[in-house]
């Protein structure tokens, strides 16, 4: 009896530790039917020609027009198990952080099919990721045609700016501002990752995550060039706010006016625009 | 206050008798229950499941998702109202609520902790389910243990210290809350706010049974405790001649407080306002009392906290609403007006 109820027990943990687990990029089994967790994966689900096949999207995809109508799962990290398969959904499509884990054990504990994108955020892993969510479509041969025609080039220069030199610009990237306080791009993010891709030495390399800094080490870190969100830039009042502030306006990338802007999700997101933000980045401060 | 409370209960309790109450609420319970179970994102039908007609799906989301889910909403609800009945009772003052004594920071900060170590503890996968409620039960332990600790101190288990030592506790949690939230990285933090949240959406059998099993015994231990609670109030002196072991009391409820609030918490992160509420609806409708008090709080707060769970759930379909505000929501207004009712 104790043997039973262990081996169940083992069973039903086992099911927890499950989902998600094994080689995302494999053909689906039925991807008629799917939800995105994710705004990138919708973004290159569209650009496959297959955004007709999604149902819902979470909110980290709000920045595509074409998926404004579709109805949203809230929040990546924050899945809902029976919000998601009231829309009878044949795939989950999700970011490598979509969440929480005992919600999509869950959800495959109705034999609904989960899969977890990987995330690298360099040019490869973009390139990796679209092909990876082609496969899953079983519509590789699209995708290496589409990178083929239209990205090619915007790979092969960033690629050729990733190479490690001693005197890359020195640049931070602010995701926002909070009581004028930056919240700068620190290691292992997808700003770091941006400014590496875009060839560009992240200064605050240093620090770990994304942190709030005091802006006199940002005086004193001295960046040629800022990357900033739209958001970041609106809630210091814009280029003029950010003059304004005599410490920000000190800075050699105030001075010699290397601000660069751009939409949060296209500049971080990890989608096809992320590659050319990265370039259109590059070619900026070059 | 007291006072004020106890004069109005004996306006409120002429008219209708305590049988009928406790059966209007034992009605309401399982007609909460009932309409949770029954109503959800994926349309299901109770009569099919209970005749064995239903498809394999809608079984799944029935036996998997729903059951365990609403189970736990209603324990958990039960659970933090009788942990306020007593705190209220014990440190005889309306406004205790199980988050005062710090017992649900420790708990907090337990199931914080994990969500940004976990990953580096590397810990066997088996494991995974069980690392937050264990750790948040720790922490309410942890807590638990030194308040009691720190009360003893003085060779006296005074009540004024533990509201005392809970509040520096509370200050304590929240500042290892926020050492974590500071060295989180950026997938832990969002994980980490919707967990201080709550909600009931991580509900698994596995992680549940043991908890609901937790704290259904503690409270049953509390209601038998109920009589020397009533006793306290009169006082310590008077309730030690009236033949109550105070000291053992003392420790007993703290404890047990403890565990109905580090395991309410562990699954289902910060709710609030349902320890803190229900026993004053209680109060004002049925007497004031311990033992019909706890019975009545754990039959209110478990169909509360089943109402607002399943209200959490639809409003925003396909999306889902943290339980944690849906009760703040509902019981802070409700607070208000009841401070209007009661003039002093």
């Amino acid at each position: 009896m104790i043997k039973i109820a262990s081996v169940s027990l083992w069973l039903l943990i086992a099911g927890i530790a499950q989902a998600g687990d094994e080689d995302a990029c494999t053909p689906a089994e039925d991807p008629s039917r799917i939800v995105v967790a994710g705004g990138s994966i919708a973004e290159m689900l569209y650009s496959l020609d297959a955004g007709g096949l999604i149902v819902a999207v979470d909110s980290t995809a709000n920045y595509l027009p074409e998926s404004k109508d579709l109805p949203s799962v809230g929040y990546v990290r924050n899945l809902s198990a029976e919000g998601i398969l009231a829309l009878k959904p044949s795939l989950i499509l999700g970011e490598h952080d979509m969440g929480p884990a005992e919600v999509l054990s869950q959800i495959s504990s109705v034999e609904v099919e989960v899969k977890r994108i990987e995330e690298r955020h360099s040019t490869q892993g973009i390139v990796d990721k679209f092909v990876c969510i082609a496969r899953v479509l079983d519509k590789e041969d699209a995708a290496r045609e589409i990178l083929a025609s239209q990205f090619s080039d915007t790979v092969t220069s960033l690629e050729k700016a990733n190479v490690l030199s001693a005197d890359l610009p020195r640049a931070a990237l602010i995701l926002n501002f909070v009581d004028n306080q930056p919240i700068v791009a620190g290691a292992n993010t997808s700003g770091d990752g941006l400014l590496r891709m875009a060839g560009a030495k992240n200064i605050f390399s240093d620090i770990e995550g994304w942190k709030p800094l005091s802006r006199e080490l940002l005086i004193a870190a001295n960046p040629e060039h800022l990357v900033v969100t739209e958001r970041a830039l609106k809630s210091i009042g814009g280029l003029e706010g950010m003059l304004s502030d005599p410490l920000l306006a000190a800075t050699e990338a105030l001075n010699a006016d290397n601000v660069h802007v751009y939409a949060g999700m296209s500049l971080l997101g990890f989608g096809l625009q992320t590659l050319e933000v990265a370039l259109s980045l590059k070619e900026a401060i070059e | 206050m007291q006072e004020g409370f106890s004069s109005q209960m004996g306006e409120a309790q002429g008219g209708v008798s305590t049988e009928l109450k406790f059966f209007f609420l034992l009605v309401m319970c399982l007609a909460s229950v009932l309409s949770a179970l029954a109503v959800g994102g994926v349309p299901l039908s109770l009569l099919e499941i209970v005749r064995g007609e239903a498809s394999k799906l809608d079984l799944t989301v029935f036996s998997q998702i729903r059951a365990p889910r609403v189970m736990l909403a209603a324990t958990v609800g039960a659970s933090l109202a009788v942990a306020g009945a007593v705190l209220q009772g014990f440190f005889r003052n309306p406004l205790a609520d199980p988050g005062l004594i710090g017992v649900s920071g420790g708990a907090a900060l337990g199931a914080v902790a994990m969500i940004v170590l976990g990953s580096s503890l590397a810990l066997p996968v088996a494991f995974a389910p069980f690392t937050m409620p264990m750790a948040a039960i720790f922490g309410s332990l942890c807590v638990t243990g030194a308040l009691y600790l720190f009360s003893n101190y003085y060779g006296q288990f005074r009540i004024v210290t533990v509201l005392l030592v809970g509040i520096a506790f509370n200050a304590l949690s929240s500042v290892g809350i926020g050492i974590f939230q500071y060295i989180s990285n950026d997938a832990q933090l969002r994980s980490l706010i919707f967990w201080m949240m709550g909600s009931f959406g991580r509900a698994h059998w596995v992680t549940t049974v043991p908890c609901v099993l937790a704290m259904v015994s503690a409270v049953l231990v509390l209601i038998t405790k109920s009589n020397s609670l009533d006793k306290l109030q009169l006082g310590e002196n008077e309730a030690f001649h009236l033949g109550v072991d105070v000291k053992a009391t003392k420790r007993d409820l703290v404890l047990l407080s403890a565990i109905c609030v580090g395991a309410g918490v562990a699954v289902s992160g910060i709710i609030g306002f349902v320890g803190l509420v229900v026993p004053h609806i209680v109060r004002f409708t049925i007497g004031v009392r311990h033992k019909p008090l706890m019975i009545g709080s754990a039959l209110a707060g478990g169909s509360l906290m089943v109402l607002a769970d399943l209200l959490a759930r639809v409003v925003a379909l396909p999306a889902e609403v943290p339980v944690g505000l849906v009760t703040s929501a509902i019981g802070a207004p409700f607070f208000l007006w009841l401070i209007t009712k009661v003039k002093p």
